[in-house]
């Protein structure tokens, strides 16, 4: 898929930045996102190149103004939403009510 | 369902997933073989990237068989064939402003590329 993953080439996107150490995940929530991926991929209903294409899916725009595992977690509801292990609406109304449960 | 328990993950995932296949599938190529990429735009999955499609360049090693990433990607099958590591010349890929001296090499599989 031409999609905007493919980046090699492209130019403005700044230096990049080299941590030394750099460390495995830079906020808690990457941990979880990345556990939550590998763990679903145990139910069996995809396989790994499946998880790469679906995080090639994302619409280009969101996917330049998002983070690695932010890229990560649009890819996993995405295959949870189309192997009908979730839907878009039970994704939504969980995220609403922590939304409501943070305020 | 499958279930995986607390337990088991460490050794589930040390063991990791496997995409070498034990088949003896015969290699298109054999190294020091000149090829040229095919020139490809599928709306699915591949390793082959933009930047690297329709150039030429040279087998510089054979890895054996691998799954197909863009056939598996795509719920169509593994198709096993052999992926190589393929050189190229930085000239070839961006042109008479890149260094002379710098080569990449990009893993690739039998049916992304033809003989030159």
């Amino acid at each position: 898929m031409n999609g905007v993953h493919d980046m090699g080439g492209m130019h403005g996107l700044g230096p990049i930045v080299r941590e030394d150490p750099e460390p495995w995940f830079h906020e808690a929530w990457e941990r979880r996102a990345f556990a939550l991926t590998l763990a679903a991929g145990f139910l069996g209903k995809w396989n790994l190149d499946m998880s790469r294409y679906a995080r090639e899916q994302m619409p280009p725009a969101e996917y330049l103004a998002t983070s690695y595992y932010e890229h990560w977690l649009w890819g996993l509801e995405r295959l949870l939403v189309d192997k009908g292990l979730l839907t878009r609406e039970e994704i939504d109304a969980r995220l609403a009510g922590l939304r409501k449960a943070a305020r | 369902m499958p279930v995986l328990r607390a337990a088991d993950v460490g050794k589930v995932l040390l063991k990791g997933g496997r995409a070498r296949v034990d088949e003896p599938v015969p290699p298109r190529f054999k190294a020091g073989d000149r090829v040229t990429t095919r020139n490809v735009n599928p709306l699915g999955h591949t390793r082959l990237p933009r930047y690297a499609r329709g150039r030429q360049g040279v087998i510089d090693r054979d890895h054996g068989v691998f799954i197909f990433p863009d056939t598996h990607a795509m719920g169509q099958g593994p198709k096993p064939q052999h992926c190589y590591a393929v050189r190229f010349a930085a000239r070839e890929l961006w042109g008479p402003e890149a260094s002379p001296r710098d080569w990449i090499y990009i893993d690739l599989w039998d049916d992304h590329l033809d003989p030159a």
